[in-house]
């Protein structure tokens, strides 16, 4: 990729980052909690996943270095996600 | 294990060599420094499951310097481990001989592998648990602690997630490490399995995947440990299911190796005996173990002798099969026999010991663990089992003695003793020479073979020592199946090749290692007193400090060379060069680490009540812009770093320089910005929060500093290699060559990223 693609990418990430604030800014944390929590967490995944893909250059890569980064990220879910679940 | 490991898969050493010296250095002072702990007062003495709340200093009689040392010995071990972990995946995944698929290598280096796996993972969850409880030790954060009154660092925090948090935590790495310790014991008795009955493994396919599966499993079971705790029903139940799911896969490996002695010859020499006994003794602890994982059975049998005996006929019955396993290469690691008859003599005492110990207990099974009375009619059984006890440990005697003398007495043994033994490591001397192997290892020919030096530079098409890839692996790989690298070590190292580190096997001659360890010893010991206000205390956490990190200026300045082999199998990561690959999977596992901070945040979060959270424990001055403005400064700073790259590639020294300082003005910007904040919010006076909102106000301000702050010293770290890289650029370095700065990139992006999700869950949720 060449500094235009990475420009790109670094205004698309800018620009997801201002949303998760204006959602917060706009009263919507307080008015909806969990649709505001739905839409900022997705946002947070997307620009994860754009900085590894393209910053990281993982897309570029054999998946197997994808599927370790996933391995890892799935146990850190399942052990939060298993962790909250025993006790709700 | 890497000796073995890197024997059986062809590699004449490891990836990073000074990494493992400092593994080993780690752990070493890891271990000094728990003896270390019961100088000062007392040493931990919660048990070896460190239960909270009783492993708070609030909890502990005395200062409780002692156990706080032992925390953080126990960091220092675990992060030796994640290093080795690092190390020896790359090893395997880089550097085995050509022709040999992963699905070839041998059944014991393969159990090593994905023991490996799961110490990644695993460790890294236990390192999460440790670096809290280090922290509610030091700086007095209050993870685990629950409400208290007149303790030296507790609050009134409400935290009702406490006790479970730590269960979970440390469950989650807890199961897999029965795996990790069983692993390699499975793939040692597999190992001799195959070549005391001549034959192949049968149903060789399904035992790997079996392995497999169990490796994935370990990692969904860790609350069959938690069933007498508040956890609810349905959880409990996925659970068990869980857990007997996971006795399938190893019941196709119990019947594996049945199916591979009915259908081979089998010869009873003392490394078959030992694993045939493990298999036996594996079969009846992992039945009895079933028991355990249904819920109903395990509310009678847990805290009884009954877990006693199970737990011991499985991870002794592991320790049994690697008995067998050091029969089995003790010729090897000494160039001599053993003494057959004492061998034999040594198991008929070892298993009747083991049984009359054991067995018993399963009877007996009423008895309280940990308590001294138990009913008078099971004392017949107790008496038996004191007899199995003292003959076991004899048993051991005549081992000892057997290996001790047979160094001198023993017969030389050759290249190999054993008559089917098909592994490479059984195809060279005696013990092996320090370079392993007389040549470059192949298998493409179906057999093994070493390629001499003329071989490999007419492959390679690079003539015969015309340099080898760096450490640092500057050089990129071609990205094919069997990537060729700049040229091999020659066929032959010559003693001038070792004493220089030059083509040949590199020396590993290194004070560093050593010297960043002795400087962690310092300082941790140090860090376990500084709430004490102790000068001396104090006064060792600061020179330990210096002390480390001059060591690793001095440990990356160093001129180091650890030349990758010419010609390899490195699938599935072909391509991906050493030192990225070293990265990655040092990423994958610090994956985990934030996953455990972040995963601990959200259950104690739930367990206080997630929307009460925020009104309750949070002040109304913490707000979203600081968090927003750091977001900026580190999207900003990974930019910069790409872009670094692109001036590197073309050769523009000048920009590389800005963008790399640019990266580093950016970091330091974040962290200025951080403590303003810090600062702010410690001394905001409301009136929720009249005396400042600190690390020990409440589960809130703890969760918030010690997840941001364990971010932050990512950050600190990330800058003190981007400061070294941009001088060098300045320096001219790194023009035409974007590597480095793609592995450094590779880091600060990971940084990068974890910030992404920690500006939403502590600045607007």
């Amino acid at each position: 990729m060449d500094w235009k693609g990475y420009t790109l990418i670094y205004v698309v990430l800018f620009v997801f980052a201002t949303i998760q604030a204006v959602v917060e800014f706009v009263g919507l944390v307080d008015s909806a909690y969990w649709l505001a929590f739905g839409i900022i967490m997705v946002l947070s995944v997307v620009k994860a996943v754009g900085v590894a893909a393209y910053y990281q250059h993982l897309i570029s890569e054999p998946r197997s270095v994808t599927y370790m980064i996933l391995g890892g990220t799935l146990g850190a879910i399942a052990l939060t996600g298993a962790a909250a679940y025993s006790i709700v | 294990m890497p000796t073995t490991s890197s024997l059986q898969i062809g590699a004449d050493d490891l990836a990073f060599p000074r990494l493992n010296a400092l593994s080993y250095w780690l752990y070493l002072f890891s271990g000094i420094l728990v003896g270390v702990s019961f100088f000062q007062g007392s040493t931990f003495a919660g048990g070896w499951t460190m239960y909270a709340p009783l492993n708070t200093p609030a909890y502990i009689p005395g200062e409780g310097l002692g156990a706080t040392s032992v925390v953080l010995a126990l960091i220092m071990f675990t992060a030796a481990v994640t290093m080795g972990s690092v190390n020896f995946l790359t090893t395997m995944y880089r550097m085995r001989a050509e022709g040999l698929r992963m699905r070839d290598i041998p059944i014991f280096s393969l159990s090593i592998n994905l023991t490996v796996w799961m110490m990644l993972f695993a460790f890294a969850a236990l390192l999460a648990a440790l670096m809290i409880l280090a922290s509610d030790h030091v700086i007095g954060t209050t993870y685990f602690q629950f409400a208290n009154d007149g303790s030296t660092l507790g609050t009134s925090a409400e935290n009702p997630g406490a006790s479970l948090l730590w269960a979970h935590l440390f469950w989650f790495f807890g199961h897999p490490e029965v795996y990790i310790v069983f692993f390699p014991a499975l793939g040692a008795m597999a190992e001799i399995f195959q070549t005391f009955t001549g034959r192949r493994l049968v149903g060789r396919k399904w035992f790997i995947i079996s392995m497999v599966l169990v490796a994935i499993q370990s990692f969904i079971v860790w609350m069959h440990h938690m069933f007498l705790t508040g956890i609810n029903l349905p959880i409990k139940t996925i659970f068990m299911a869980t857990t007997i799911g996971i006795s399938l896969p190893f019941d196709l490996m119990v019947f594996s190796l049945i199916y591979t002695m009915a259908k081979g010859r089998v010869r009873f020499k003392t490394p078959f005996l030992f694993s045939l006994g493990a298999l036996l003794l594996f079969i009846l602890g992992g039945i009895t173990g079933v028991f355990l994982g249904a819920i109903v059975l395990d509310y009678q049998f847990r805290g009884t002798y009954w877990v006693v005996a199970h737990f011991h006929y499985v991870m002794f019955g592991g320790a049994t099969a690697l008995i067998g396993g050091l029969y089995y290469w003790y010729p090897k690691m000494t160039g001599k026999m053993y003494d057959e008859f004492l061998g034999k003599v040594h198991f008929a005492t070892f298993f009747v010991g083991f049984n009359l110990l054991y067995f018993p207990m399963f009877i007996a099974w009423e008895t309280p663990r940990r308590v001294f009375e138990y009913p008078a009619d099971l004392q017949i059984w107790h008496n038996l089992s004191t007899v199995g006890g003292f003959i076991l440990g004899a048993s051991m005697l005549v081992m000892f003695y057997n290996l001790f003398v047979s160094i001198w007495r023993g017969e030389d043994a050759g290249e190999s003793p054993w008559k089917y033994a098909s592994t490479a490591e059984w195809a060279v001397g005696s013990p092996p020479k320090l370079e392993n192997f007389p040549g470059l290892p192949s298998y493409a020919s179906g057999s093994l073979e070493f390629l001499d030096d003329e071989e490999v530079a007419e492959r390679t098409g690079k003539p015969p020592g015309a340099g080898v890839a760096a450490d640092g692996g500057t050089a990129s790989d071609g990205g094919t199946a069997r990537n060729i690298r700049a040229v091999t070590a020659p066929a032959t190292p010559t003693a001038a090749a070792h004493e220089t580190g030059g083509e040949g096997h590199a020396s590993h001659a290194s004070f560093w290692p050593f010297l960043v360890s002795l400087g962690g010893f310092i300082a941790f010991l140090g860090l376990s007193g500084v709430r004490t206000g102790s000068p001396v205390y104090v006064g060792m956490a600061a020179v330990g400090g210096l002390a480390t990190v001059g060591s690793l200026v001095g440990m990356t300045r160093e001129s180091f060379h650890a030349p990758e082999m010419a010609i390899a199998e490195r699938w599935p990561f072909e391509g991906v060069e050493k030192m990225k690959l070293g990265m990655w999977t040092f990423l994958a596992s610090d994956v985990v680490l934030f996953g455990g901070f972040i995963g601990s945040y959200a259950f104690v979060r739930v367990a206080y009540g997630w929307s009460d959270w925020h009104h309750d424990l949070i002040p109304a001055e913490h707000v979203t812009m600081p968090g927003l403005i750091n977001t900026y400064l580190l999207l900003t700073s990974s930019f910069l770093v790409v872009l670094a790259m692109v001036a590197a590639k073309r050769e523009w020294r000048g920009a590389t320089t800005a963008s790399l300082a640019g990266t580093f003005a950016l970091g330091v910007g974040f962290l200025v910005n951080k403590g303003i904040e810090w600062n702010h919010l410690f001394h905001i006076h409301s009136e929720m929060f009249p005396n400042g909102w600190t690390l020990s106000t409440n589960i809130g301000s703890s969760t918030f500093y010690l997840t941001t702050g364990l971010h932050g010293a990512h950050v600190v770290v990330g800058l003190v290699i981007c400061g070294y890289m941009t001088i060098r650029a300045w320096n001219g370095a790194y023009q035409g060559d974007d590597k480095p700065i793609e592995y450094f990139g590779l880091y600060w992006h990971f940084v990068d990223i974890v910030w992404l999700f920690l500006f939403p869950l502590f600045y607007i949720l």
